[in-house]
């Protein structure tokens, strides 16, 4: 693109000015990640002092193909991208149309956006505690709630098909606020003007959204559906403090953190293997990032031919 | 600019990777180290343990005792939640930043066993492996405990790397007196009686049993005494199903995983699945329940929650045979050692010699309300008059023994390390769980 | 001509007069609808509340009944007993100081690939997009701040925090929408690159960086687990180690916890409110000349 402030020397300004950003990625971030991948490759303990083997792909054969446990990963896997699909869908349409709702003037809207961004700033931890109470069996709100229209749940605790809703539940009710205000900034970018003239052409409030706020929202839409993806696959939290570690109910990243620190199969003390929990986050990262790429790849095509 | 940060990159990984070995020494406040043994103390003891109320209250007075015996000492204590308990230990060894530290929760429990292949050491090992926990064999602290405490908690190899704080029991099963008698049920002995009991309960509108289902492990914890009774020599258990001569699908077994789904489906009360592990002892101490099973821990919340609530802990009775519900199984807990390369070993031998002292462990006791682990000292409230009969035959638990080997499904522990059976499970037919969790242990015996 | 942006309804209403039956049933929907949701949110977070207001021995009875009385005393037992005046002062350190230094480099980093004024533009964005993909890598993390001496201090531990990809993806998707006129014309104007970015991007930007900044902010303020393991020093600790105190092994005192989240959340809640103004649509106008 074209740069107007300057040739010779002062060109360099944009990298210049970018490097703190990027030596701060490289050293925080991705060189530990390049670390783990190596460790990947190795059976590491975590520990110092001891003898760091090579043993090249053994952690992930183990972690993929090795006898029950690796089906249970699969299956893990597989629940995983449920957890995403239906996560992404719901969180993006509904923030969509609360963003939408709350961009007119409508009484209250300051009100409204805080209310529903509040559980983002509450924290996950906070999060599950809420829903922990909410959703309490035996005579909770949730319980007399539903009770009023003869529905029975066990929640939390019920068959892990229950359970696993529940959490998706939650989660969207968590992120939600996210979603919204990425939409709201969005949103704010479209001018009045634009509106009113497709008004003028006596477009219905549906064909205004469509061909007028859609198409200019990309940007946005962009952002949301990455994030919201990327996040679905990888969040693992609320599992973590609303159900805890059932067979059945888990995703990746709680399979990852749990390898990590050793809270999967039965025995109570289990081994520190940093190696091989390097191989199940690599495993992870792998997934995120074929998806992550795809997602992108295809949203910035449909932004080039919608916005040129 | 592709370049420089590929370099950047390997720089840092490299750091990362050489990083491990390094021992660096971390920047915060001056602590004076103290000279070669035989010198008075001085300096900071640092000390790191988790989040437990009656743990960290104790351990606040008793190291200003310490302070006050040693001038020139000073604690410094740091407090982490149980989760990250692990983490925190293995980062502060690894950053020679602690001098005291809480290695497992579980004594020097899961050992690797001759029959076993294909597995990998437990966490306190490897913190021994990499030369992080002090051998304190010769120190004449370690003679105030209990020798069967010593051998089967905190040695390895033949040396002991630290002391066990006391032990915990999980096979029995707290009844509400009061409601008992106003319904004439006597206390069971034995399983006939047990589901007799539940029965009577259940059409008098009371709920027999309650646990907190949510967090899973309650459930099949509460239920210990199921496979104690069948099972009284748990070590030989592991073996034989590691070994092949014993297999969940055995005969033997089945009124076992029977006995299971009767206790999960029937006998616990509707919702238990969703009240919360630390909320059960509260549910139990309303009143509106008949029994808990749990373990001996749950003693200090029940009364907490309820002082005036007229209580009693009996071994689960897992055995059609009153005689074979005569065990208490359970688990030694919390051990402290020394971090063999922290920066105050003399400071932190006197410490743990201090805690060791048979007034202060006494104390302790009293406090965390363990079973305590040397000789002199009794367990003063109510749960210890309780276990008081069954400890001359407390035995270890097959949890403690039990390894996973690698590949192997979630229920290759079967129905005494998971909850298999509905509600708290998938399973309700006791010879669909037995199978499985036989196919889950198979898988893992046959990997390679 | 000045241009305001944002409020649809604003327009909708002001042009059409006639199909007046239309808007007010589309407005009741809408009202309906957001009622609906608020009760979602409101009923959760209500419980939160009620909580903090309980007693503990109340609480273990009940969870989920109203409190005998509303007294402040949770709030006062929690303001005293997780040290919160030194821990609050902490946490706000480090996510004031994270936050700023963070948003600076960012900004600069995401408007040289939005408009592409670096080569390989596009490569440096999908590295960070992978960047958010990647695991998380605390040990290895661990050794490099223990390598550079780090550990226990608190520059090491801002320095986790100095990294956010999913800034990155909000302020570079946002920047692309910023018109390109806009250079030309500052440059124009003899704006070297530095005051371009100072005056026409970070203003024009500021719905995304005031997004960014309170995403991020609050990331920092509610850090637990990198605390524990990196702030081994009491004099360091945030106030989310602070609370630490009302956890137990088999029970957390939560009538107390909720109290002390509660009075922890309001910072944030504020920040959020204030900076709404500029998320939605705000130092807009006067930006376009000519």
């Amino acid at each position: 693109m074209a740069y107007h402030f300057g040739g010779g020397r002062s060109r360099a300004a944009p990298y210049a000015f970018l490097v703190p950003a990027l030596f701060l990625y490289v050293l925080v971030s991705l060189g530990p990640s390049l670390a783990t991948a190596v460790y990947s490759f190795t059976d590491a303990t975590g520990l110092p002092n001891q003898p760091i083997n090579w043993i090249g792909l053994e952690n992930y054969r183990e972690f993929l193909t090795l006898g029950a446990a690796a089906q249970e990963n699969w299956a893990t896997l597989f629940r995983t991208f449920i957890f995403c699909v239906a996560v992404t869908v719901i969180q993006f349409s509904l923030g969509l149309l609360v963003a939408v709702l709350l961009n007119q003037k409508l009484r209250g809207t300051k009100f409204f956006r805080t209310l529903i961004f509040l559980p983002v700033i509450l924290g996950v931890t906070i999060q599950g505690l809420i829903w922990t109470l909410f959703l309490y069996p035996l005579g909770g709100p949730m319980d007399n709630l539903l009770g009023l229209f003869g529905v029975q749940s066990e929640f939390l605790g019920g068959q892990p098909m229950e359970a696993f809703a529940w959490v998706i539940v939650v989660q969207i009710w968590s992120n939600l606020g996210m979603t919204m205000v990425i939409f709201l900034a969005g949103l704010a970018t479209i001018p009045n003007e634009v509106y009113e003239a497709a008004r003028i052409d006596g477009a219905s409030r549906w064909q205004v959204f469509r061909e007028v706020t859609w198409p200019l929202l990309t940007p946005a839409v962009n952002t949301n559906l990455v994030l919201t993806i990327v996040g679905s696959l990888q969040a693992w939290q609320l599992f973590l403090v609303l159900t805890g570690y059932r067979p059945g109910t888990q995703v990746m990243g709680y399979l990852v953190y749990a390898t990590g620190f050793g809270a999967t199969s039965g025995g109570t003390s289990a081994s520190l293997r940093q190696g091989y929990a390097a191989a199940a986050s690599i495993v992870l990262f792998a997934v995120v990032l074929v998806i992550g790429l795809t997602v992108q790849y295809l949203l910035r095509r449909r932004e080039a031919r919608l916005l040129g | 600019m592709r370049k420089s940060f590929v370099v950047a990159a390997a720089v840092a990984m490299l750091v990362a990777a050489c990083g491990g070995g390094a021992t660096t020494a971390p920047s915060v406040a001056p602590d004076a180290t103290q000279p070669g043994g035989g010198a008075a103390v001085s300096g900071e003891v640092r000390v790191l343990i988790h989040q437990n109320p009656p743990l960290v209250t104790f351990m606040e007075e008793f190291n200003k005792k310490f302070e006050a015996a040693n001038p020139g000492v000073t604690v410094d204590m740091a407090v982490v939640n149980a989760a990250d308990l692990t983490t925190s230990v293995q980062t502060r060894l690894m950053a020679n930043d602690v001098d005291i530290v809480i290695p497992t929760l579980t004594g020097f429990s899961g050992q690797v066993q001759p029959y076993m292949k294909n597995v990998l050491a437990p966490a306190w090992q490897q913190l021994i492996d990499a030369g992080l926990l002090l051998d304190i064999t010769d120190q004449a602290f370690v003679k105030n405990y209990g020798p069967v405490a010593i051998v089967d908690a905190v040695t390895y190899m033949g040396k002991v790397y630290g002391v066990p704080a006391g032990s915990v029991v999980y096979s029995g099963i707290y009844y509400n007196k009061d409601l008992l008698a106003a319904n004439n049920v006597a206390l069971p002995t034995t399983w006939a009686e047990l589901e007799a009991a539940c029965t009577t309960l259940k059409a008098a509108n009371i709920p027999c049993m309650t646990a907190g289902g949510k967090d899973g492990w309650p459930v099949f914890v509460g239920a210990y005494g199921l496979a104690g009774a069948a099972f009284p020599a748990q070590a030989a258990l592991v073996e034989g199903l590691w070994t092949g001569s014993t297999k969940w699908t055995d005969s033997s077994m089945a009124s076992l995983f029977e006995k299971y789904q009767t206790y999960s489906g029937e006998m616990m009360e509707d919702g238990a699945s969703g009240i919360a592990g630390d909320a059960a002892p509260g549910r139990f101490a309303s009143g509106q329940v008949a029994m808990f099973p749990g373990g001996s821990w749950y003693a200090a919340a029940i009364e907490a929650a309820e002082p005036a609530f007229e209580w009693g802990y009996v071994p689960f009775p897992g055995s059609d045979t009153a005689a074979d519900n005569k065990y208490m199984f359970g688990k030694y807990d919390m051990v402290y050692s020394v971090a063999a390369k922290g920066p105050n070993k003399d400071g932190a031998l006197a410490w743990l010699s201090a805690f060791s002292d048979p007034a202060n462990y006494q104390a302790f006791v009293d406090a965390v309300q363990f079973i305590p682990t040397q000789p002199g000292a009794t367990l003063n409230a109510k749960i210890g008059t309780e276990i008081a009969p069954y400890l001359e035959n407390f035995k270890i638990g097959f949890e403690q023994y039990w390894v996973a080997p690698k590949g192997a499904g979630t229920f290759a522990g079967g129905p005494i390390l998971n909850n298999m059976f509905k509600p708290f499970g998938t399973f309700d037919d006791p010879q669909a769980a037995a199978t499985q969790a036989q196919s889950d242990l198979d898988a893992g015996l046959q990997a390679e | 001509m000045s241009t305001t942006t944002g409020s649809e309804g604003q327009a909708l209403a002001g042009a059409a007069a006639a199909p007046g039956r239309r808007i007010d049933l589309g407005r009741l929907a809408a009202y309906a609808f957001l009622i609906l949701i608020a009760i979602a949110y409101i009923g959760p977070l209500l419980m939160l509340v009620l909580t903090a207001f309980k007693t503990l021995p109340e609480f273990t009875k009940d969870a989920t009944s109203l409190p005998a009385s509303f007294s402040l005393d949770n709030f006062f037992e929690a303001w005293d007993k997780a040290n919160f005046p030194q821990y609050l002062l902490n946490t706000a350190i480090y996510t004031v100081a994270s936050t700023v230094i963070f948003v600076v480099s960012a900004v600069f980093l995401a408007i040289a690939i939005a408009r592409r004024f670096v080569r390989g533009g596009g490569t440096l964005f999908t590295l960070f997009l992978i960047a958010l993909f990647l695991p998380a890598a605390l040990i290895p993390q661990f050794q490099l701040i223990l390598a550079l001496g780090l550990y226990n201090n608190p520059i090491g531990y801002i320095m986790l925090f100095l990294v956010n990809p999913i800034a990155i993806v909000i302020l570079v998707n946002y920047m692309r929408t910023i018109p390109i006129e806009l250079d030309e014309a500052a440059a124009i104007e003899g704006c070297g690159y530095l005051r371009y970015v100072l005056t026409i991007v970070l203003p024009l930007s500021s719905p995304a960086i005031a997004t960014v900044a309170v995403l991020h902010a609050i990331g920092v303020w509610n850090e637990l687990v990198l605390a524990t393991i990196y702030l081994t020093s009491a004099d360091f600790y945030p106030i989310t180690r602070g609370l630490i105190v009302f956890n137990g092994v088999y029970g957390n005192n939560w009538p107390v916890l909720a109290a002390a989240v509660l009075m922890i959340t309001l910072p944030m809640a504020v920040f959020f409110v204030l900076a709404q103004r500029w998320i939605i649509g705000g130092v807009t106008a006067g930006a376009v000349k000519g």
